[in-house]
């Protein structure tokens, strides 16, 4: 009985952290290149989400196409905020983009609720799942967790081969370097910020998959804070490193419940999160630079 | 550098209009000749509210929003308020707390100083009715809850807090009885619900009134605000193999335990869930997996209220028709718009501030406070009637609302449903082959 | 007592704003509510501003206060008035074992590890408390029923509406003096060097860690102070879901950076912007305020990143009124 519980709470970890990892690439690969925090890191996980929901409620376009209309939507909005704000405050201190990203964040929340209205929404494509003998799986989570491993092995690819993603490790590794190498660090600047935010604004529509309701302009707090524990967990500036740390975040938030159901007088689910941000400490503690965080 | 200069005058210039905007609101209280010099004199009253227009209350704060002017609005039209020779006009002064307690406290103090109000209607929830309730104590304004549910509200001897919505503590108790009338062999109950304040306020009062009734717990687990996976709890569910569910707390996680309980194929006779289902976008998201899902609410469209039936029960009708009601909430809110049972709450409780003070023949606060303790009248929202010394509503039923075949019915009390219970609801697996309740 | 004079300015707008509030009918909370923001700012400017680290769960410390005020009102009403007092002190004990439990793993991190890491101390320790049902879980700590049995229901609400805030005040004030020692104190000159280069100044050999700590601690306590006062007196109710909400550490950041970190008119002009636009756009746009406000941000953030003090403060280099701002 136990045993069949924890089975299930793995997986369906499993599968949640494949969404997380997703969701917390991009953050890490905008502070890995550029040293900005993103506070609205949500916002925009915010606007995949309803860009999975318009698409599927005004065109019936299946969620898992809209990721291509997510990229495209996110390389844009990526471009536009480096181009008029983030450009600009590259030289400043350290923390002021902080303000930006949280005044960016903000503004999209409150324009997306000027048009978009403050409704929880949701959709339902229901295309049936794998019957286990202790649990469900739904083909949408399924997919969700593909598409979250099929990306990120193509970030992968790309990083390693083409020119472009070379250009960015070598920033990556070191600015002044790569600059008299030749690489125009400028852009590969607003190319790592869009291509980031594009990574966040399509796993908006990855979350939707695995969640597809409670959609809301608001929706993205919780993410945020989410991303944030595991991209250090995974070493900031790292996106592998968040890619696997975000499944360490989900196994740990499913799987501790049924251990946890064993206390009695408390509530498990809740103390799930404790244990959670607990196990983010004990790490740092370890290893001040997260799991796969340099020096 | 000229340019920073620029920009640092531009934004004191827009604090400086900021603060001159307000000037010409000062005097809220202008007197409009009357029309003809023996006619009774028109004023304008206005009834103040902090409204949650943006952050997590934003959906709830604009339909009580709407409420309050489409009564402000029938008020208007149907004669004002009359006090003694005098004409009262209503009129809604809001600002938006943005959900915040900060918010809050300086709103009030502005409607009740700067505005000269002297009736709030209360911010929506619990948290920021009860950070309203001190300041609102200390300028002696009168506050009327029609979105702060939690009993305790009432509980802690603020004499100018009434309350319109009924109280947490009802919610789910007309969902068991009507679960036991159905089906008195439907013992097992299982609760799943939001770890806050007020779904644990509804659960454990819900849970007494169960055992009471000879139900019997085969499950009780809570789960953290914010969590997108209830996957942990529902495998566990699974395996209690409940009769009934009642839980939720919320607009997301209701929609969500509903996906969920689907996509593990947990199949229950009777469902209800706080909040969620209550709205249109409860079923746009969910589809056919919505049918049969129940939701208690404090007031639905096609509830039978009417001055006939107030007639028949021997009660004053204020306040407009259902049908009335409904075309003045969708001229203001657009076509495509469905009220929910926030926009009847809010115009109740405006509904009832204006008849209390005919019924007081005065403004001052202490007299139409104390008219409100025997006020009884039925208004489209329902009956209205206080608790004397707490100011806790008791007039008002509760209704217990279900999705049958894409529409939102009442099913419970008999005497204002408009169908029957769909039970058992159909299976998951029977309503994604299109099974709904009533086909 | 020559570097006090840079407290001039900052109490100069103090009692302006506290003037303004008792005059005008309708203001007081308004100033109250910015004084909040104000008050936030200079505590966590303290440690941020000084050290150069940002801490994402500060708003933890103001929640240990506004529990321990919580836990003292509301399990030792017997004590009767007493129970204000033995409030602030558990405020200071419980914001004082957080500091020490999270200084002695968190402050071992560095920069963006360390920020992050305390968002994982607030949020653990929210969940903490609700899963493990401390101090009635999510049920939280209701007192006004308990206080007006007490003291009455007259003096109960002059606890929230004039206590409360006078206690603020004096917070404030008292704040800002502390922060003028400490950035003129060895304290200050120890943490200068440790924001420019904390491996330099091992190598001289300043105790970092220990100077961290006093800027930690410091800033900790003020915010505790700050949530007895301004959330549990004031609101009498705690909740852990309001308490810990980590949107307040966003805004005393964003009130540090806006007004200039470090310096200590910064957090009060940040407060003071920030807290005012707010509220006279909530006013006046109801609905709308936080549309207009995010892109005046922006632009108040392009055109100063050092914060308006910051940007003031280079334009004035070679004045002699440079001295008054600090």
């Amino acid at each position: 009985m136990i045993a069949e519980q924890l089975a299930a709470n793995i997986i369906y970890g499993l599968l949640l952290g494949g969404v997380y990892g997703l969701a917390t690439m991009g953050l890490s690969l905008i502070f890995g290149v550029l040293r900005v925090v993103n506070v609205g890191h949500g916002a925009f996980i915010m606007v995949g989400a309803f860009t999975a929901f318009w698409m599927f409620t005004l065109y019936s376009i299946p969620p898992l196409a809209s990721i291509v209309v997510a990229v495209i939507v996110g390389l844009a909005m990526g471009f536009v905020v480096f181009m008029t704000i983030i450009r600009r405050l590259l030289d400043a201190p350290e923390l002021s983009t902080l303000l930006a990203t949280f005044g960016i964040g903000v503004f999209i929340e409150e324009l997306s609720k000027f048009f978009w209205g403050p409704d929880y929404v949701g959709y339902s494509w229901d295309i049936g799942g794998i019957s286990l003998p202790f649990t469900e799986l739904p083909f949408t989570k399924l997919y969700a967790f593909g598409s979250s491993i099929v990306i990120a092995a193509l970030l992968y690819v790309w990083f390693s081969r083409t020119k472009l993603g070379k250009a960015i490790r070598a920033v990556v590794e070191d600015k002044e370097g790569a600059m008299v190498c030749g690489i125009n660090v400028n852009m590969v600047y607003a190319l790592s910020f869009a291509i980031g935010i594009a990574l966040t604004v399509t796993s908006g529509v990855l979350v939707t998959l695995f969640t597809p309701v409670g959609i809301n302009v608001y929706m993205g707090g919780d993410y945020t804070l989410k991303a944030f524990v595991i991209a250090v967990l995974g070493g900031l500036g790292s996106p592998w490193g968040a890619f696997y740390a975000g499944f360490i975040f989900g196994l740990l938030e499913n799987g501790s419940y049924t251990l946890l159901g064993l206390i009695p007088g408390v509530e498990p689910f809740g103390l799930t999160r404790f244990v959670s941000f607990t196990a983010l400490l004990l790490i740092l503690l370890l290893k001040p630079t997260g799991l796969l965080g340099g020096e | 550098m000229r340019k920073k200069v620029f920009v640092l005058v531009l934004v004191g210039f827009v604090l400086f209009f900021a603060g001159c905007a307000q000037q010409p609101e000062e005097k809220p209280t202008t007197t409009t000749p009357a029309a003809t010099p023996t006619g009774p004199k028109e004023e304008t009253l206005y009834f103040g509210a902090p409204i949650s227009l943006s952050g997590k209350f934003a959906k709830e704060g604009q339909m009580s929003l709407w409420g309050m002017q489409v009564a402000a609005q029938w008020i208007n039209e149907n004669g004002g308020i009359k006090v003694g020779n005098k004409v009262y006009k209503v009129e809604i002064k809001y600002y938006d707390d943005e959900s915040k307690k900060e918010s809050v406290q300086s709103l009030i103090e502005r409607l009740a100083t700067v505005d000269k109000v002297k009736f709030i209607l209360a911010p929506y929830s619990s948290g920021l009715t009860m950070a309203a309730a001190p300041i609102a104590e200390k300028y002696g304004v009168l506050m009327n809850s029609h979105g702060g549910a939690s009993d305790y509200i009432f509980e802690q001897g603020y004499y100018y807090v009434v309350q319109t919505l009924s109280p947490a503590s009802k919610y789910q108790t007309g969902f068991l009885d009507m679960v036991k009338t159905l089906d008195p062999d439907a013992k097992r109950l299982a609760l799943v619900y939001e770890d806050k304040e007020f779904s644990r306020a509804v659960h454990q009062a819900a849970k007494e009134y169960a055992e009471k009734l000879g139900f019997e717990i085969v499950y009780e687990k809570t789960y953290p605000a914010g969590t997108t996976d209830l996957s942990p709890i529902l495998n566990e569910l699974k395996a209690a193999n409940p009769d009934v569910l009642i839980g939720g707390g919320h607009f997301a996680d209701g929609q969500l335990l509903a996906q969920q309980l689907a996509e593990l194929n947990i199949n229950i006779k009777a469902i209800s869930i706080l909040v969620a289902p209550s709205l249109p976008a409860f079923y746009e998201a969910l589809g056919t997996k919505a049918e049969g899902i129940s939701a208690p609410a404090q007031w639905e469209t096609g509830v039978k209220y009417s001055p006939e039936v107030a007639e028949k029960l021997g009660v004053e009708w204020y306040g407009p028709t259902q049908e009335e009601f409904i075309k003045m909430f969708k001229d203001l809110a657009g076509e495509d718009a469905e009220p929910s049972y926030h926009v009847a709450e809010a115009a109740a409780a405006v509904l009832s501030y204006a008849k209390a003070i005919e019924k007081a023949q005065s403004t001052d606060v202490d007299r139409v406070r104390e008219a409100m303790n025997d006020l009884e009248f039925m208004c489209v929202y329902g009956m209205w009637s206080i608790d004397p010394e707490t100011g806790k509503q008791v007039g008002h039923d509760m209704v217990i609302i279900q999705w049958q075949n894409e529409e939102k019915k009442i099913v419970w009390p008999e005497s204002a449903a408009n169908a029957k219970p769909c039970y058992p609801m159909p299976t998951w697996d029977e309503k994604a082959e299109g099974k709904t309740c009533g086909s | 007592m020559f570097k006090f004079k840079s407290l001039i300015i900052p109490f100069a707008i103090y009692i302006i704003l506290i003037a303004i509030g008792l005059s005008q009918p309708g203001l007081w909370q308004p100033i109250m509510y910015i004084m909040f923001y104000i008050g936030i700012g200079v505590a966590l400017n303290n440690f941020m501003g000084l050290t150069g680290y940002v801490d994402f769960g500060y708003v933890a410390f103001l929640a240990m206060g506004a529990y321990g005020m919580g836990v003292a009102l509301g399990y030792f009403t017997y004590l009767g008035i007493w129970a204000i007092p033995l409030g602030f002190v558990l405020a200071l004990i419980f914001a004082a074992l957080l500091c020490t439990a999270v200084g002695g793993v968190a402050l071992r991190l560095r920069g963006a590890y360390f920020a992050i890491a305390t968002i994982g101390v607030n949020e653990g320790l929210r969940y903490l408390i609700e899963g493990a049902k401390i101090w009635g879980g999510s049920e939280g700590i209701i007192l006004s029923g308990k206080l007006r049995k007490t003291f009455g229901p007259e003096f109960a609400n002059y606890l929230s509406t004039f206590v409360a805030d006078a206690a603020l005040i004096i917070i404030i004030f008292i704040a800002s003096v502390i922060t003028v020692y400490m950035i003129n104190s060895r304290v200050g000159y120890a943490l200068l060097a440790v924001r420019e280069d904390e491996d330099a100044a091992k190598v001289m050999g300043i105790n970092v860690t220990k100077y961290k700590l006093i800027a930690f601690f410091t800033s900790a306590t003020i915010g505790a102070m700050i949530g007895a006062s301004a959330w549990t007196l004031k609101l009498t109710y705690v909740f852990p879901e309001d308490v810990f909400f980590i949107h307040y550490t966003v805004e005393a950041i964003v009130i540090v950076m806006l007004g200039g970190a470090g310096t200590l008119l910064g957090p009060v002009v940040g407060g003071l912007i920030y807290g005012a636009l707010k509220y006279y756009l909530s006013v006046i746009l109801p609905g709308f305020q936080l549309l207009v406000f995010a892109p005046l941000l922006l632009v108040i953030v392009v055109a100063f990143p050092e914060g308006v003090v910051g940007f003031v403060k280079k334009k004035l280099q070679e004045r002699g009124i440079i001295e008054y701002i600090t």
